[in-house]
């Protein structure tokens, strides 16, 4: 093939790093958003950052379902979706707590609780995988079931009794960095090179933009699935640590409820489309650092926690609206400059409007002096075939705009 | 002849896509009460045709005339307004509505209050419907009908909307051998009730039985129109398919060598009965017929999409099982699906990683990607197949349809494969970029690649293939080596009759 | 009856026969009239959100704010009665209604206009609205005796021996078969749901369609508020918490596609009396009440396993009535 020869060049891959590009990526927005944050709190409560434990605090209030958002960005990966995360969550954290209650090793406890996660986690994937049911409809009803069986155990007691390390990972700092960021920085470490390093991540990325050509290209779409649901029920299961640490070593069967919500609201403010096949792994990482600021900003100017979820409402509408926003403002700009032939509609029919006047000016004026009537049957006629003519052009114009519009909603929908 | 006597009339119409040429200015004449055939191979024309009639394309010139009247109907309700209705080969209307709801979606009958009126509606479908049928449930929710009594239901809402002129497209192509009767019957009533009727069909039998005259489309242009008594069936192929070959094809250096696959007998219930050919070593076998064959379903059979009811599928002598792609790629089998768009291409992500994408495995230490062995190997295959793109960091929607497609080559040949299954590899790709698809197949076959080609063009296939094997309604009707073949046995054998034994 | 409730729903009468059955030999007790009344009356309110429920599932949605709308409409109704008990109580279910109307219209704005996917959309007000409620409710809780007779009244006067929540519920159920079945704006809801492409090839308008759906949606949640509180004659800011579960579970019992297109008033009827037999039959059953939610979820998904098995067969046959031809 002669060709090659002069394709050769062509095919260069532009790593080029380009600073404009870069700063406005979503993920830097939300760098801004939050270092916009800080500098309120730094302006309205200046004595804040002279105190480190403040803010370690706040990011420890923060966190504690940071390991169910890595989760939760694989499954909306996937353009599906999780919300029985918080039972699940409360599920393994009961197994933990009852087997450690119960004379259990720690360590065996704590297993245990993540096992429960992967279990609960499995049952979905297989429901959601490769019985083929809708993701909402399975996780709405295993959120009921697994926390309905947590019910059943607990009725209404609690577990207070957890392994000692819970206490610390909700509370406590390692040098100036509190536990649970720590922990959280790695677990977000371990999740980008899965997501952005890895094989199963790149089949991720590809069964969440095109599950067929997945398929066609010999990927097991059901086993991506199944094993994503399984990832997100051991981040449930690592979750409770992080929970009924927070919560100061207790657990009762109505603990949790909303958290699936949040969790999805960070992811989706991190930049990860519902629909699947886009997002990165630092965009959640950094917009669960900016909930944990917002809410506590919120709560420092007198907002209490249960108007926050108003907050973290409009946050998670915003964020969803915001590609869609962008899209829709470019198709109307498009169309309004598209819209300018519609001037030529009007010009059209307000040139033809005179001339028709002019006519009727001139047929009043023949009758008038009586001249004979083919002339005012000539302008009469001229009179029509100008009315059809306008007519006919603003039809086409008419049919051209339309169409035109109906091309450019195509091309940005 | 009188210009008064057609109720419609079509001029010098002319419409394209982008830059392809759907219609180069066809001439079409339909008589009052007269039905009147309309045929083509695929891709003629026919189906853009009745879109521009129905109002759903408009034309780019060109003139349309209702009895003698110029009419440009905007879209479909446009023209039914004017009387116009088509039938689709595939119904599509509202599956878990009723059928009456169905026949009068958009014109519900309503009492003073703005009610629907169930009981009229009902009563006034049941009446169009029952001298079609009497086996209509007009409650019934379209969905659980069959095609044939859908099919029914679409010309009662046509009736009832007064419709002059009904276009039929494929009517008979899912019917047995009694709807059919049942609807040349009704089709033969509604002309004597002074309907006229455009029907598109593959059927010589249908055309013979119904239809007065004949026009004929091929690659976009008005060839002709006869009475139908008075053409044969010959010359009627003739024009269909006789075009010269003047495309240049690339000339073949393979060698074929033993037989790598053989597919003996599979069958799958609803698609396809007792399919039996095989490739050979350096060969490109076509495999071709109309649309709806069950072409493409016998290659996603073999390649795991779907898996037969019975046969056997051997691969150099021995037999495989393969219920799903991953396993066809171990056995290096690859397909390159039909639609480039919705099952080749994933055009979110740039060009390199969809050409690893079916075979990430050898890019990858302990399941991480090297990401720089993955772009070398893409810049080789993209290279080696001539995709001219500026950036294979870029997504494929950037590129040409042909590039596209190239990208999806790429992408097989990233695999070890033994086998290529190609379908419809020159589908929407200009003449062109043809050409280098066409280089790229003689090439693989020269490096001693098997190729399955399923082919709907007849030129691509006598150019291309070595063995020709013609299906028809889920069954092979013909196999033949190109050197004794012509375009019109490849047609006369993809119209083939039925074979109804299989039923009885 | 199968003109009245087609094949699905015959399985469902048969499944609530014999659930009734056992429950009727395991526990006695419940075949009192007076048992059942409660029975109806405690799960009445479901009635409005499932069938709203419905509604935006026929269009192929689904909202999971009916719970909080629910709520702020309770608060609201009961906040401003409680301190203006002179204004006449029909007010306040206008008032309920006027307030789920405005909730369902945002829902409806921001799904059917600004194109946002349903299950975000509502999740995202479903925080909105109970926030709302927990600002206008200041976190107080209010208690039967801050709550006049009047309001109670439109959910425990007995009429005919039946609750008026009962009978309102009844007129919701008439009102939205007259409306789903009759009315042009009713049945386009089915005909986007089942072909949006056919639909509006049919010149039917997409948007304004599923913005009508969510409208009725949070209307009759609006009114579920008011009637809630005036039916157990308290209210705090996390009434209706997971009821929007309860509705979908109610419409997915009842035969309801969630995929859109599918799902009739009777079907949902019939799915409401047997979530609520299940519910009453549990709460019957000693130590067992707290097993309620597990069977719940556990009854959905075989629910909606069967579900896709029927469809599953239906294709089948299908197949096979096409290999007939070849």
């Amino acid at each position: 093939m002669a060709e090659n020869k002069a394709a050769v060049r062509d095919l260069t891959v532009k790593e080029g790093f380009q600073l404009s590009k870069f700063l406005v990526k979503w993920e830097m927005i939300l760098v801004y958003i939050l270092i916009l944050i800080n500098l309120i709190l730094a302006i309205a409560r200046p004595g804040l950052y002279f105190n480190i434990g403040t803010i370690q605090s706040i990011i420890q209030s923060g966190l504690d379902l940071s390991p169910m958002v890595m989760g939760m960005v694989f499954v909306l990966m996937l353009g599906d979706i999780d919300v029985s995360i918080a039972s699940n969550m409360v599920l393994s954290g009961m197994t933990t707590g009852l087997l450690y209650q119960n004379g259990a090793p720690a360590i065996a406890a704590v297993l245990a609780g993540i096992l429960t996660g992967a279990v609960c986690g499995a049952f979905n994937g297989i429901l959601v995988g490769y019985v083929k049911m809708p993701a909402v409809i399975v996780t709405i009803s295993t959120s009921m079931l697994f926390r309905g069986i947590v019910e059943i155990i607990l009725d209404v007691n609690s577990l207070k009794n957890f392994p000692a390390f819970y206490n610390a990972i909700g509370w406590r700092n390692w040098g100036i960095f509190p536990i649970c960021m720590v922990l959280y920085f790695l677990i977000t470490v371990i999740f980008f090179f899965i997501l952005h390093r890895s094989t199963f991540g790149r089949k991720l990325y590809i069964v969440g933009n095109n599950p067929i050509t997945a398929q066609y290209s010999g990927i097991r779409v059901e086993r991506v699935k199944l094993i994503v649901f399984i990832l997100m029920g051991i981040m449930a299961g690592i979750g409770s640590i992080f929970f009924v640490g927070r919560m100061g070593g207790g657990l009762s069967s109505s603990m949790g409820t909303g958290y699936e919500m949040d969790t999805i609201a960070i992811c989706v403010l991190g930049g990860v489309s519902t629909n699947g096949g886009k997002g990165k792994v630092y965009g959640p990482f950094i917009s669960t650092f900016i909930m944990a600021f917002l809410l506590y900003t919120l709560g420092l100017i007198g907002v209490d926690a249960n108007t926050r979820k108003i907050v973290t409402g409009i946050v998670l509408l915003i964020a969803v609206l915001i590609p869609s926003v962008n899209r829709q403002l470019i198709a109307d700009i498009k169309l309004k400059v598209l819209y300018k032939n519609n001037k030529n509609i009007e010009a059209l029919n307000v040139k033809t409007a005179a001339e028709v006047k002019e006519l009727k000016a001139e047929i009043a004026r023949l009758k008038k002096t009586g001249d004979p009537d083919r002339k005012i049957r000539k302008a009469e006629e001229k009179i029509a075939s100008l009315q059809n003519t306008c007519k006919e052009k603003t039809a086409q114009m008419k049919a051209e705009l339309a169409e035109n519009a109906r091309k450019n909603k195509e091309r940005f929908s | 002849m009188n210009e008064q006597n057609y109720i419609l009339e079509l001029k010098d119409v002319v419409k394209t896509f982008g830059g392809v040429t759907a219609l180069a200015g066809v001439q079409f004449q339909l008589k009052k009460g007269e039905i009147h055939a309309l045929m083509g191979e695929n891709g003629a024309g026919k189906s853009t045709f009745i879109k521009v009639i129905t109002g759903v394309h408009q034309p780019d010139s060109g003139i349309m005339l209702l009895e003698g009247e110029r009419i440009t109907p905007r879209n479909t309700m446009d023209s039914a307004k004017l009387g116009i209705a088509a039938i689709y080969q595939h119904v599509t209307a509202f599956p878990d509505l009723s059928v009456t709801e169905n026949i009068f979606m958009g014109q519900e009958i309503k009492n003073k209050l703005g009610m629907y009126d169930w009981r009229q509606m009902n009563q006034k479908a049941k009446e169009l419907i029952e001298p079609l049928s009497k086996e209509i449930d007009v409650t019934k929710p379209m969905g659980s009908l069959s095609v044939a009594a859908q099919q029914l239901v679409e010309i009662a809402k046509a009736l009832s909307r007064d419709a002059r002129i009904l276009i039929m497209d494929e009517p008979t192509a899912s019917l047995t051998a009694n709807e059919c009767e049942e609807l040349y019957t009704i089709a033969e009533r509604l002309r004597d009730e002074g309907v006229s009727i455009i029907l598109i069909s593959h059927r010589f039998e249908d055309m013979y039985r119904l239809a007065t005259r004949v026009t004929v489309f091929r690659d976009a242009q008005y060839i002709g129109c006869w009475d139908v008594d008075k053409i044969s069936n010959q010359k009627l192929i003739g024009a269909m398919v006789g075009r010269e070959l003047d495309q240049m094809y690339p000339e073949k250096t393979a060698k074929i060598g033993e037989t790598v696959l053989k597919v003996e007998n599979i069958s799958k219930e609803g698609y396809f009965k007792n399919i039996s050919f095989e490739v050979k070593k350096g060969e490109i076998l076509a495999l071709t017929g109309l649309v709806g064959a069950g072409r493409t379903e016998v290659c996603q059979t073999i390649f795991g999409i779907m898996n037969p009811d019975s046969g056997r599928i051997v691969l150099e002598g021995k037999e495989v099982n393969i219920k799903t792609p991953v396993e066809a790629f171990e056995y290096g089998i690859g397909l390159l699906p039909e639609n480039r768009q919705t099952q080749g291409l994933i055009n979110e992500l740039p060009i390199y990683q969809n050409v690893s994408s079916a075979d990430m495995k050898q890019f990858a230490k302990a399941s991480m990607l090297d990401e720089k062995a993955e772009i070398q190997k893409a810049i080789e295959l993209c290279q080696k197949i001539a995709l001219k793109a500026k950036d294979i960091s870029a997504p494929p929607s950037s590129l040409s349809g042909g590039n596209q497609q190239k990208v999806v080559f790429a992408k097989l040949l990233n695999c070890s494969l033994k086998v290529l299954i190609l379908d419809e590899p020159t589908k929407g790709i200009d003449v062109g970029a043809k050409y280098s698809i066409y280089e790229i197949m003689n090439e693989l076959a020269a490096n001693g690649y098997a190729i399955i080609m399923v082919s709907s063009e007849m030129p691509e296939v006598l150019g291309m293939a070595d063995r020709i094997v013609v299906m028809k309604s889920g069954h092979v009707t013909g196999e033949f080596d190109n050197i004794e073949v012509s375009q019109e046995m490849i047609m006369a054998a993809s119209l083939g009759e039925h074979r109804k034994e299989a039923r009885a | 009856m199968k003109k009245v409730f087609g094949y699905r729903n015959i399985g469902l009468v048969f499944g609530l026969i014999g659930l009734l059955v056992l429950a009727g030999i395991i526990t006695p007790s419940m075949f009192s009239v007076n048992t059942i009344i409660s029975m109806l009356r405690n799960n009445a309110v479901y009635v409005f959100l499932a069938v709203g429920m419905m509604v935006v599932l026929v269009t192929g949605g689904i909202d999971l704010s009916v719970g909080s709308i629910l709520a702020l409409s309770g608060v609201v109704c009961t906040s401003l009665m409680s301190s203006h008990m002179e204004i006449p109580n029909i007010v306040w279910v206008l008032l309920s209604l006027a307030i789920g109307i405005a909730c369902g219209a945002f829902n409806g704005f921001v799904v059917g206009y600004l194109k946002v996917v349903p299950m975000i959309a509502t999740l995202g007000t479903m925080y909105i609205y109970r926030g709302f409620a927990f600002l206008l409710s200041g976190g107080n809780w209010w208690f039967p005796h801050q709550i006049s007779e009047g309001y109670q009244a439109w959910a425990g006067k007995q009429i005919v021996g039946v609750p008026s929540i009962l009978w309102i519920a009844a007129i919701v159920f008439i009102l939205a078969a007259w409306y789903l079945n009759y009315r042009t704006t009713g049945r386009r809801i089915y005909a986007i749901g089942t072909n949006v492409e056919s639909a509006k090839v049919a010149g039917i308008k997409e948007a304004r369609i599923r913005f009508l759906a969510f409208v009725i949606c949070g209307a009759l949640a609006g009114m579920s508020g008011m009637l809630y509180t005036a039916n157990y004659a308290m209210c705090t800011y996390t009434i209706g918490d997971g009821y929007e579960l309860q509705a979908i579970a109610i419409c997915i019992l009842g035969g309801v596609s969630i995929t859109g297109g599918r799902g009739t008033v009777d079907g949902v009827f019939i799915g409401w009396l047997m979530m609520s037999v299940i519910t009453q039959f549990i709460s019957l059953l000693p130590g067992l009440s707290v097993w309620q939610k597990a069977l719940q979820g556990a009854i959905i998904i075989a629910a909606v396993f069967l579900n896709i098995a029927m469809t599953r067969s239906s294709e089948k046959r299908f197949l096979k009535e096409r290999g007939a031809l070849l």
